[in-house]
């Protein structure tokens, strides 16, 4: 193997048999030579750094793989120095468009007939899905897994830094199934508390005394069978942060209790004498409208006001439709590595049921939705014919009081995606997924008007 | 006026967000900007901004940066110039001439690069090498 030499010229001189191997390993590869110029790249590796090759060859490796160890712990160089291969290590790296993923590497030394040193060979890997499966089952969201093109939830992803620095207690409104709990980790994990324990608790699912001594815990003797002291969730999530999920389902009772342990920082536990203090900080959660229930009387003012001290309003899907392709997109990654399938994505059939529905149950009925499709999808594109008839009678329903501000997100919805690809129709159906046709008929039963060209 | 460079030697670091070190420029000086280096508290945003606003940073120059850091960072008003390589002496004085946005100063794939929505607009024409910021190849010796 000959290390080529990359200039102004064009691309290395590399035969096409050896690009043609290297174009059919599904992992990304690139060679080196000694000075760290690559002198080859294969498709795999254009996919997996948004960087072609033409513009990766003769370039260093480090300016093309965009990792976080390049300048300091560059695998290559370690095994340029010592010899010897690193196999499968784990490193971030940032593509061409700012998506920064996990990657697993292998480096080996690259070496003549004869056993001259020619360079060195990486091959790498994207782990972005089987990241996101152990982050799903070890919870441990950031805030960057949560995936939105939506401009309310970009403007909130801004400040999301500062709410997690600063200890406030935050109160995140939203209807069911819109990630409140996937925020309150984000900033949980975002927060100088990370390290500390995130505690949830659905506050609805308990009833009253049994949510009090979940809580605060008790004491041994507090009551008949407690024969020994029982830390609460507060005493687990000490230093932590609590997430009290569903707080409008609180009894009066416990909504005064919890009141007196936020005002004063220190709670009781059941059968206690003495008051113990604590450093938690509380994050809520309702898919109420708690002032609806404060003036219905159901709800304490004071407490609405001290768990309200920073509100998060989390967008139900409908407003956010813009969202759904790349949801849809990372519920099919997620689903294909968990059920070891290939399917290749949605339908343009599909789309459109789907992007025409309200979703009432917002991103989990999606989730369920595509999931359902696993089922009877065996292979390549879901179509229409895997989604539920529910999904295609709801849609083709006539517009309803939601229809007019559906309507309106579709249409802000399609004239963002054409503004953001320079008004350019095929582009913009390409990149949302869809038939250039069903574009442009959608353009024109919103009566968007595109700019003069 | 501050501009902030994340540097790694005498080079823009590659990637921002596991950057260690900032060249600070102080442009309000009349005569010469007055040069400081700080280094970063921590790796999240969170850290980083307030790093940088801490220290009144107006302009960031940097490597790879991911989205969401980007974003946060944009969003206090500082304008960021994601993306770029080279020699921090020649950066500079690209930037200060007007010229960051020419080729030799981004990082492959990533000239021009847009919104987060578009795809990155590819180089074409002639394919330069990059300035001269270079690792050192092993030397005799080091090897088995």
């Amino acid at each position: 193997m000959k290390a080529g030499k990359a200039g102004p010229s064009g691309p290395v001189n590399r035969s096409d048999g050896q690009n043609i191997i290297l174009d059919s390993i599904a992992d990304g590869v690139f060679t080196v030579d000694r000075d760290w110029r690559i002198t080859s790249f294969n498709r795999a590796a254009e996919t997996i750094t948004g960087v072609l090759r033409g513009e990766a060859v003769g370039q260093l490796c480090k300016d093309v793989l965009k990792a976080d160890i390049c300048e300091k712990n560059c695998c290559l160089r370690t095994t340029m120095k010592t010899g010897e291969p690193i196999i499968n290590k784990k490193i971030r790296i940032i593509d061409a468009r700012g998506r920064k993923f996990p990657v697993s590497i292998s480096t080996a030394l690259l070496r003549d007939a004869k056993g001259r040193l020619l360079g060195a060979v990486e091959t790498f890997r994207d782990i972005s899905v089987e990241e996101d499966l152990r982050k799903a089952i070890a919870s441990k969201y950031s805030f960057e897994d949560i995936l939105s093109r939506n401009r309310r939830l970009l403007q909130l992803f801004d400040i999301l830094p500062d709410v997690a620095a600063g200890g406030s207690t935050v109160l995140i409104e939203g209807e069911s199934g819109t990630g409140k709990e996937l925020f309150a980790r984000a900033i949980h994990n975002l927060s100088p508390r990370k390290k500390q324990p995130f505690v949830a608790v659905n506050c609805g699912a308990l009833p009253d005394t049994l949510l009090e001594s979940e809580l605060f815990g008790y004491k041994a003797g507090a009551f008949t069978d407690a024969k020994k002291d029982k830390p609460g969730r507060f005493s687990l999530a000490e230093n932590g942060t609590l997430f009290l999920d569903e707080i409008g389902e609180l009894t009066m009772a416990l909504q005064v209790k919890l009141l007196r342990v936020l005002q004063e920082k220190t709670y009781e536990p059941l059968g206690a004498t003495k008051s113990v203090e604590h450093h938690v900080r509380i994050i809520a959660a309702t898919n109420k409208n708690l002032e609806d229930l404060v003036r219905q009387g159901r709800f304490r003012e004071d407490l609405y006001y001290r768990i309200n001290v920073f509100l998060i309003s989390l967008p139900p899907l409908r407003e956010r439709m813009e969202d759904i392709p790349l949801l849809v997109d990372s519920f099919i990654r997620r689903f294909n590595a968990l059920q070891k399938k290939d399917i290749e994505g949605v339908a343009a059939d599909a789309m459109s049921v789907l992007m025409d529905y309200a979703w009432p149950g917002n991103i989990r009925e999606l989730a369920n939705v595509i999931e359902r499709a696993f089922i009877l999808c065996k292979s390549g594109l879901i179509e229409k014919k895997h989604l539920p008839e529910s999904l295609w009678t709801a849609a083709a329903a006539p517009a309803d009081s939601r229809g007019l501000s559906l309507r309106e997100a579709q249409a802000a919805f399609l004239t963002d995606a054409l503004r953001e690809n320079g008004w350019n129709r095929l582009q913009t159906a390409r990149r949302l997924g869809v038939h250039k046709s069903t574009l442009y008929r959608r353009i024109k039963a919103l009566g968007i008007v595109l700019p003069d060209r | 006026m501050k501009i902030a460079l994340s540097v790694f030697k005498e080079c823009i670091s590659t990637v921002f967000d596991a950057a260690d070190q900032l060249l600070i420029l102080d442009m309000d000086n009349t005569e010469a900007p007055r040069r400081s280096t700080a280094r970063f508290s921590g790796k999240d945003p969170a850290s980083r901004i307030s790093d940088l606003a801490a220290r009144g940073i107006n302009v960031l120059i940097c490597g790879a940066i991911s989205r969401p850091m980007e974003r946060s960072i944009a969003s206090r008003g500082v304008i960021v110039h994601s993306f770029v390589r080279g020699p921090v002496e020649d950066v500079l004085a690209a930037y200060l001439g007007n010229r960051l946005s020419l080729e030799v100063f981004s990082l492959p794939g990533c000239r021009g690069r847009g919104s987060e929505a578009t795809s990155c607009p590819r180089q074409s024409g002639r394919r330069r090498r990059p300035m001269g910021c270079r690792m050192r190849p092993p030397q005799p010796g080091e090897q088995d």
